[in-house]
């Protein structure tokens, strides 16, 4: 199952990143991934920890001038952010297969 | 780690077809404590009040040797001052709690008024607020003393957390707390119930998994790790951190309800605190 989460998270990441490629500024992809994440985490009422660490990271790799690390941070902070909704939509069924009877 | 835990998930699948029959609280508890008698048949019930220490019997003697000489016998002695010290009004947590604020047995309690759940650490803050003292910090520091004084002097005292069956918020919370402890969070995708159930006895990294049964009777702990005290709500953000999950508020309406069926899944047994841990 982690395995899948990951291919999941690696699979998203890709097809965001593709979908952004062309257009946009770095830190309008930066504002995108942030935006995403204080949406999920309104839904489902929590986070991943490494979320916020990957937009703070993209902020800082812009702000030291690394456009090309800084857009594949926001990226990849987006994937997490499907990643989790994804978790989340999961588990709100799944969680009751662990009940033991 | 990994190996283990998708093997875990794909037993359970076969479990959930018979899902069917809708289940109260009491029959979870029954087969919540079932399952680590079943799994653990070494383990005398009465002992799952101490943690893993109840599963492994490698550390158990190093264990038992720390408990003859407590690290936590300070905090007591702290906690004893703060719950004895007058109010500015005159009034001090002992005209909450009574003389010895052996309550522990009290806590956590459905407070229908409110329609929420009040754990002893929530009260203490509640009693030092209403008679106009500044509130304590959940986690640790002067909150995880007084909260050691009083588990101390309550030790003995038998689990019994009601969910009244005449409220259904209070089963709504209770089902809150149930659903948090079942469901995967965080990047690495864990629910408590993966690594404090299915696999409790395995190790992460260097640390050997507690059985969840008994998991709300020893608070506060010293944990050497920590060198210092810690409140369950403080463990509750630890492992959270653990798995990559953001943790939530100290004593916020999550883990309040998380710790009401936590402790009630180990109803019957000793309210045993403070303790000490690795
Ligand atoms: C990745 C595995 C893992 C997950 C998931 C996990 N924990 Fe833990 N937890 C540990 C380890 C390791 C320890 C330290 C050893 C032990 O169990 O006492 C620990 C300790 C604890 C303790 C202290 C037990 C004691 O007697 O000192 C509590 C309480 C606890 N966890 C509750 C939870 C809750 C509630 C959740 C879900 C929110 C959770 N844990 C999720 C690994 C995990």
């Amino acid at each position: 199952m982690n395995h899948g989460l990951k291919a999941l998270a690696v699979g998203l990441a890709l097809s965001v990143s593709s979908a952004f490629a062309g257009s946009g500024t770095t830190a309008e992809h930066i504002e995108a991934a942030t935006a995403a994440y204080k949406k999920v985490a309104k839904e489902t009422s929590y986070q991943w920890t490494v979320t916020v660490q990957a937009i703070k990271a993209a902020q800082k790799a812009l702000d030291a001038g690394d456009d090309k690390g800084a857009r594949e941070l926001a990226h990849h902070a987006m994937a997490l952010v499907e990643a989790t909704r994804t978790q989340a939509k999961l588990e709100s069924e799944n969680w009751k297969m662990r009940v033991p009877k | 780690m990994k190996k283990i835990i998708s093997h875990v998930a794909f037993g359970l699948l076969g479990l959930s077809v018979s899902a069917a029959a809708v289940a109260g609280p009491a029959e979870d508890r029954a087969a919540f404590q079932k399952f680590y008698e079943n799994r653990f048949p070494d383990t005398p019930v009465s002992d799952f009040q101490n943690g893993v220490y109840s599963i492994l019997p490698s550390a158990r003697a190093q264990w038992e040797e720390i408990e003859e000489f407590p690290p936590y016998e300070l905090a007591i002695e702290r906690g004893e001052e703060i719950y004895n010290k007058t109010f500015a009004n005159g009034k001090s947590l002992a005209s909450c709690f009574g003389d010895d604020g052996a309550v522990r047995s009290q806590y956590p309690n459905w407070d229908k008024e409110r329609g929420m759940v009040v754990t002893m650490e929530l009260a203490i803050n509640e009693c030092l607020e209403a008679n106009g003292e500044k509130p304590l910090k959940y986690k640790k520091g002067a909150m995880a003393d007084v909260s050691a004084f009083m588990s101390y002097n309550s030790r003995g005292q038998m689990v019994n957390v009601e969910i009244p069956s005449d409220d259904p918020r209070a089963l709504a919370a209770y089902e809150n707390g149930k659903e948090h402890f079942y469901t995967k969070r965080g990047q690495l995708n864990f629910a408590c119930a993966d690594c404090h159930m299915y696999t409790a006895g395995n190790l992460y990294r260097a640390d050997t998994t507690s059985p969840a049964f008994g998991h709300a009777t020893s608070w506060p702990v010293f944990r050497s790790k920590w060198q210092a005290m810690g409140t369950l709500h403080r463990r509750f953000a630890g492992c959270h951190n653990n798995i990559r999950a953001n943790p939530y508020k100290a004593q916020g309406e999550e883990y309040r309800n998380l710790e009401y069926f936590v402790t009630y899944m180990s109803n019957d047994l000793e309210f045993n605190g403070p303790a000490a841990r690795k």
